[in-house]
Formats: structure tokens, C-alpha cells, sequence
């Protein structure tokens, strides 16, 4: 994928959210086991199934709960070419967005 | 010239292996070189039977004299604390460990199983393993955590699943060259010399490590293992990275995590599925972070490693 279509798709994800789709922000999974879950879900997903990973991921676009957590500080997010490196995602985000599938 | 005894209990050779694999000096210059006279080993000893319990019998009555007594394997206490479920020359191997322990000048516990219990005394731990002076984390083990061989040192512990070869060649050369005044021994009684430092000392992923870049799938030669999948690299002390297997490379060179087979805890959370290859998280932030490093220090420091993250570090550098 090039840059450009990178961008285009970033665009599209933002504008999802911008326009209120509902995802599950919650539960958080707090341990590997409910973590594994969620990446089970994600993976019955195709790679164009966009939405659904998102609503499933819990995607929102502004930093998350009291600490604030964001892209930016998980270590799938790749900060040079601003993409998820979660192989279940694998998308161009922005490091302000936040989902629930954060680690550090 | 030294006599060395080489005994394993519930093992599975693993670092007799090793130990074979040893270069500069290999286990022919311990006898050539360095003097030392290796009494029997379960390998390499050519008596069978009743000679093996001579020699054994010798060794406890102070006939033979006895340097070094070596250890390889858990000591095995079932079914129900007799130890029949490993008998050795006519009786539980139990009772020669005893023995031959108080007969001998140094006692080296070799690989997890002798020094901590390992993967025998994992839970529920069906054969009652030991190691010779621990359980895991738990001072005592089989002989006691009072027993002093009779040079006056604890059992010296060399761990690993297996222990690299250079780490016992270089313990029984110390100790047969009469050097153990040099080995300092850590709280688990290991050689400061090889256990002070940790695993991740000298591995090719510090970078991605310091600007944490995690490896998310295994075959990439990008990014960290700690993060995601589970190496212990930070937490385990080891020279895996300072002294090569092979001489050529180590686990975490080759993309394989580490899992942590230095100290008493392995195998971690007891095996349980999900806990291998897998970094154990809550609330999103690593169970076990890097020695010395707490939750607030960690999650400041990974703000700041991503703000000043080069480019390079999320790519391949290592282009072939």
C-alpha cells in the first residue's frame, strides 16, 4: 500500500468515526486471555471488513480514559508511517486515536 | 589432578548435551589440559552395572576421593517422599545424592532441574522434584539450605535449559585449577561471573527495545520480543548475548523470545496455555516489567521513546 492510499484510507477511518459509528470501547481487556478473545473475533474478519474490525477493536478518535491513552503510546503504533503494526488491524491510524486494544 | 563424579536424577540430558558441545576447552582438554579425572558420567563412563556402584561406593567411604560431584536432573522424592521412582546401582538415586554430597569437596547443580526443580517440579509437580538447595524460589531443596560441601561453599548452581557448555567448563576449571577464591555466588548461588548481568546485554534488538518497536509476528527481524511476545530477556539474568551459543548466536539473535531459563521461576506461570511466547499484560502494561523499572517510570519512558523515535527503528536494518 502506498502512502497516498495510506492517507486515504486514514481519512476514511477518521470520517467513520467523526460521523458516530459505535464502537466497543469497552469492556477493556484487562488480562491475555480476554485480549486473545478479542483478536479471535478480529480474525474472522476479512482484510476489507473495516467497520466491523473497528467496532469490534473499540476505535474512537481522541485520547481514551483517565490516562488519557492514545496511539501514540502503544507499541503497535508505528510513529513514522502513523499505522497499527497489530497484525489483527494492520491500518493507518492517527496517534491521538485510542482503542481497546492498547499495550505498552 | 581432580575427580569428578557426574550423576543425573529426573533429567533429560539435556546438559550432558551441552556440556558434550563444549569448545576451548571441550571435554577431552578437561582431562588433557586441566587435569581432571572424570570418576563416571552417564554419557561417557564405560563401567556398567556393579562397577558403577563401586565406583559410587568408593567415592561415599572416602576411598576415592571425591572433588567435584555433579548434579544434572531434579532430585526425584516419589511416591510419596521414598524416591523409588529413580533408583540408580540397587537403591532410590535420593539416597547416593546424599551421600555422595557430604563425601564431596564442591557440589555443582547443573541446568534448572538440579538447581531450582525446573520442569519436573513444575505443578503439581507428580514426581516431587527438588532441586539439590532450592525449590524454585524457596532456599532448602533437597539438602537443606545449611549444606556446605566439605570446601565450605552451598551447592554452586549453574542454571539453564540447558547451561551453555563455557559456563560448566569454566566452573570446573576454576575449581579444579584451585581458583574458587575468584567465584563470587549471587543469592541463588549462582556465579556472579556468568548471572550478574541479564539476557537482553548485548542483544541486537536494544535498539528497537529502547525506542519500543515491539516484533509482532515471529520471522520479523524488526522490533523487540519483550513486547508482545513474551521474552524475558529484560528480566533474566544470563550471558546468553555476551557469551554466544555456538559461538555464533543466541535466542533472541535468531528471533526466538527468551524464556527466562536462568532463573528459578521456569517454566513460567507454570506453562499455563497462553503464557508462552505470549507477554503477560494487565490493563495493557507488561505483568513483569525490566528489573528495576516500575509502572509509572515504564509508561513515562515509552512517551518518550516514541516522541523521539527515529524512522529507521521501525524498519529492517538487518538487510541481508
Amino acid at each position: 500500500m502506498s502512502d497516498s492510499d495510506d492517507d486515504a484510507l486514514r481519512d476514511r477511518i477518521g470520517r467513520l468515526m467523526a460521523n458516530g459509528l459505535e464502537t466497543k470501547t469497552e469492556p477493556f481487556p484487562e488480562t491475555n486471555i480476554e485480549f486473545e478473545q478479542v483478536l479471535v473475533e478480529l480474525r474472522e474478519f476479512g482484510p476489507d471488513d473495516l467497520e466491523e474490525k473497528m467496532v469490534i477493536s473499540g476505535f474512537v478518535d481522541k485520547p481514551y480514559g483517565e490516562d488519557e491513552q492514545r496511539c501514540l503510546e502503544c507499541m503497535y503504533y508505528l510513529v513514522h508511517r502513523k499505522w497499527c503494526d497489530l497484525p489483527e488491524l494492520a491500518v493507518p491510524v492517527e496517534a491521538e486515536w485510542w482503542c481497546r486494544l492498547w499495550r505498552i | 589432578m581432580a575427580n569428578i563424579l557426574w550423576l543425573q536424577g529426573g533429567a533429560c540430558s539435556g546438559n550432558t548435551m551441552s556440556f558434550l558441545n563444549a569448545e576451548e576447552p571441550s571435554a577431552c582438554d578437561l582431562v588433557t589440559d586441566f587435569g581432571m579425572n572424570i570418576l563416571w558420567q552417564p554419557s561417557l563412563g564405560v563401567e556398567l552395572g556393579d562397577n558403577v556402584k563401586t565406583i559410587l561406593k568408593n567415592c561415599v567411604s572416602g576411598e576415592t576421593k571425591l572433588d567435584i560431584f555433579v548434579f544434572e536432573g531434579s532430585v526425584v522424592n516419589a511416591p510419596n517422599g521414598t524416591g523409588e521412582w529413580n533408583r540408580f546401582c540397587g537403591r532410590p538415586m535420593k539416597e547416593w545424592v546424599r551421600e555422595l554430597c557430604d563425601a564431596a569437596d564442591f557440589v555443582v547443580a547443573l541446568g534448572d532441574c538440579a538447581t531450582w526443580g525446573g520442569i519436573p517440579a513444575t505443578a503439581p509437580n507428580p514426581s516431587e522434584s527438588q532441586g539439590l538447595q532450592f525449590l524454585k524460589r524457596a532456599n532448602g531443596g533437597f539438602l537443606g539450605a545449611d549444606f556446605t560441601s566439605k570446601a565450605g561453599l552451598p551447592v554452586i548452581n549453574i542454571p539453564g535449559c540447558p547451561a551453555h557448555p563455557d559456563w560448566v567448563t569454566q566452573i570446573l576449571v576454576a575449581i579444579a585449577t584451585g581458583r574458587t577464591g575468584d567465584l563470587a555466588l549471587d543469592e541463588f548461588q549462582r556465579p556472579k561471573t556468568f548471572f550478574q548481568s541479564f539476557t537482553q546485554t548485548g542483544c541486537t534488538r536494544n535498539m528497537h527495545f529502547a525506542y519500543k518497536v515491539s516484533t509482532t509476528e515471529f520471522g520479523q527481524r524488526k522490533g523487540c520480543l519483550f513486547y508482545d511476545l513474551g521474552c524475558r530477556g529484560p528480566m533474566t539474568h544470563s550471558p546468553c548475548n555476551r557469551i554466544l551459543w555456538n559461538r555464533v548466536s543466541s535466542k533472541t539473535r535468531a528471533g526466538m523470545p527468551c524464556l527466562g531459563c536462568t532463573e528459578p521461576e521456569f517454566p513460567f506461570f507454570d506453562l499455563a496455555p497462553g503464557t508462552v511466547f505470549k507477554t503477560q499484560t494487565v490493563m495493557g502494561v507488561p505483568k513483569d516489567l525490566p528489573t528495576g523499572v516500575d509502572k509509572k517510570g515504564y509508561i513515562k519512558l515509552t512517551g518518550a521513546a516514541k516522541a523521539a523515535m527515529p524512522a529507521w527503528a521501525e524498519q529492517d536494518i538487518f538487510v541481508v
